[in-house]
């Protein structure tokens, strides 16, 4: 006969099969030691096979950052992190989960996993109207406005327009909007055409990011790609609003900087990786240009781990990161993937220029040693490059698994170099 | 032969509910539908689950979560005949624990079977 006691152990057990958000405890060093089905089942695809059993090993191809946000949290107990969002996947259905962690003890940890990946590109849009009608109650003072015609292009202008830019109404009228883009690493910008189908479809479209002065400078600006005249059909036109936004400048630096670099080596986030790549891909595609990738991985990494101490080891990735970043031009992306591996995003590069900034990255790693603390690390990276030009027909997907099997014949071949992908070979 | 590696669809499908009570691996019996029809004690014992709660519920979406996706469930799905053995982990109890699996369905049965070794 089930007691009373075996009976409620019973149905506790079903509530948390059946709870539909993951739950796992785990240890500081990321050991699993409780995990239900709905966590297993997000994590295993994570993994890409069944044995789940540090959620650290787990995570470090995705949100390496765990592991510090973890070891950085000194109270005794309390939050880690709320809602933390993790990108997981390489390019192709990337699933965005929300990750939230809790303290217990020292060693006892529990975390929920949840995926947010609708909600995610809903509240993308969400955010672009509520900031946008935030700011209108601020104060209308630094406003422009201009009207498009139904390709884009400036067919009229107020004073507000020559008053915030600088631009004369000759040089505006007859330019399309989008000619006045001044995007850098940091900003993500749309598309050309992709306001004007996006204000087409849902009345309006809203974006942030850097905007010409006359004078060759630059601002941040709101824009607001109105259609104008909706009843009739096909827009005939569109009315364009540009906001400066200098007020909270700082704030949104600090925001914008948070959500696009990575937390520990100030490199940028898969997400931002993932967004910004898109976009060029889509762009080199349309205009005809290449665009290059190319994987970084630091040689035997986790023997730096395993002999120096995760301390050791954050070190050397952030000096990686900053060797890198100084070989590199403003609009390259470099990224960090997980763990020791970085990415480079090369817009308008080949694979033989590719191969030479890699072989430049390559030789500022290896030339002199990293200090870390009271020793110094001689550290190398192998290299695996791909681009469009060799691979016209390729996905974001297929230009990094491209990156990815010539990284590999990098390290196969002896490390500390860089290999170049070649599909014929890859066939062979 | 009534071992996990030897015992066949057609024998799972005429022992009695007493008789597959016996076996020492935990054997999951699914509808088309995926709705638990046969649940025996090893299992309910492995998962610490009672029968009359599993019975009837869809085993995917309440029970098993973890195997909802294209290792396990989508075979189901997809294959018309399986008869196979992978290596799993499963959170009996939530605590993760390594296990073999044995996925059985043919065409000439409704009912497909899962069969779980610790």
């Amino acid at each position: 006969m089930t007691t009373d006691l075996e009976a409620e152990n019973a149905a506790l057990l079903q509530f948390l099969y059946a709870c539909p958000a993951g739950l796992v405890e785990f240890s500081a060093a990321g050991a699993i030691s409780m995990v239900n089905p709905a966590a297993m089942g997000l994590l295993m695809p994570i993994a890409g096979k069944p044995f789940v059993i540090n959620l650290f090993d787990v995570m470090d191809s995705c949100a390496p950052e765990l592991r510090n946000l973890v070891q950085h949290f000194s109270p005794p107990q309390g939050t880690v992190c709320d809602g933390h969002r993790i990108v997981t996947g390489r390019g192709e259905r990337s699933t965005v989960l929300a990750c939230s962690i809790v303290k217990l003890t020292q060693d006892r940890y529990v975390a929920t996993l949840s995926d947010v990946t609708e909600q995610v590109a809903r509240e993308r849009r969400l955010k672009q109207a509520e900031t946008w009608f935030a700011s209108l109650l601020d104060g209308v003072d630094d406003v422009a406005v201009l009207s498009l015609d139904a390709n884009g292009c400036i067919d009229a202008v107020t004073s507000s327009a020559a008053r915030q830019t600088g631009f004369t109404d000759a040089e505006l009228i007859g330019k399309p909007f989008e000619w006045f883009d001044r995007p850098d690493r940091a900003s993500a910008m749309p598309l050309p055409g992709e306001a004007i189908a996006v204000a087409q479809r849902d009345g309006w479209y809203l974006h942030e990011g850097w905007h010409a002065l006359a004078d060759g400078g630059r601002y941040w600006c709101q824009r607001l790609v109105a259609v104008r005249d909706e009843a009739a059909g096909a827009a005939a036109g569109y009315t364009l609003v540009i906001r400066a936004v200098t007020r909270q400048g700082r704030d949104a630096a600090d925001l914008r900087r948070m959500l696009t670099l990575d937390h520990l080596t100030g490199a940028s986030n898969r997400a931002h990786f993932f967004e910004t790549a898109e976009r060029q891909l889509l762009r080199a595609l349309r205009d005809g240009g290449s665009l290059a990738l190319v994987v970084l991985d630091v040689d035997h990494f986790k023997r730096v781990n395993d002999e120096h101490g995760h301390a050791a080891g954050d070190v050397v990735l952030r000096e990686v990161a900053r060797r890198c970043e100084a070989e590199l031009r403003p609009e390259d992306i470099f990224a960090r993937m997980g763990g020791e591996e970085f990415v480079v995003l090369l817009p308008g590069t080949s694979l033989m220029a590719a191969s030479a900034v890699a072989e430049r990255l390559r030789a500022s790693l290896a030339r002199e040693p990293i200090d870390v603390g009271e020793i110094q690390l001689c550290i190398t990276a192998s290299f695996g490059c791909s681009a469009l030009d060799t691979d016209p027909a390729a996905s974001l997907a297929g230009l990094l698994a491209a990156a990815d099997s010539a990284l590999y014949s990098a390290k196969r071949a002896g490390r500390d170099r860089v290999a170049l992908s070649n599909s014929d070979q890859a066939a062979a | 032969m009534l071992s996990f590696e030897a015992i066949s669809l057609d024998t799972l499908l005429t022992l009695e509910a007493d008789q597959l009570d016996t076996l020492p691996f935990g054997v999951v019996g699914l509808s088309a539908e995926g709705i638990v029809e046969t649940y025996n004690a090893t299992e309910a014992q492995l998962a610490g689950l009672h029968r009359d709660g599993v019975i009837g519920t869809h085993y995917f979406s309440v029970t098993a979560q973890c195997m909802n996706n294209f290792m396990v469930a989508q075979r189901f799905e997809d294959e018309a005949e399986i008869d196979a053995i992978i290596d799993y982990v499963l959170t009996l109890r939530m605590r993760p624990t390594p296990v073999r699996l044995r996925l059985m369905k043919a065409p000439r049965a409704d009912r497909r079977f899962i069969l779980i070794q610790r």
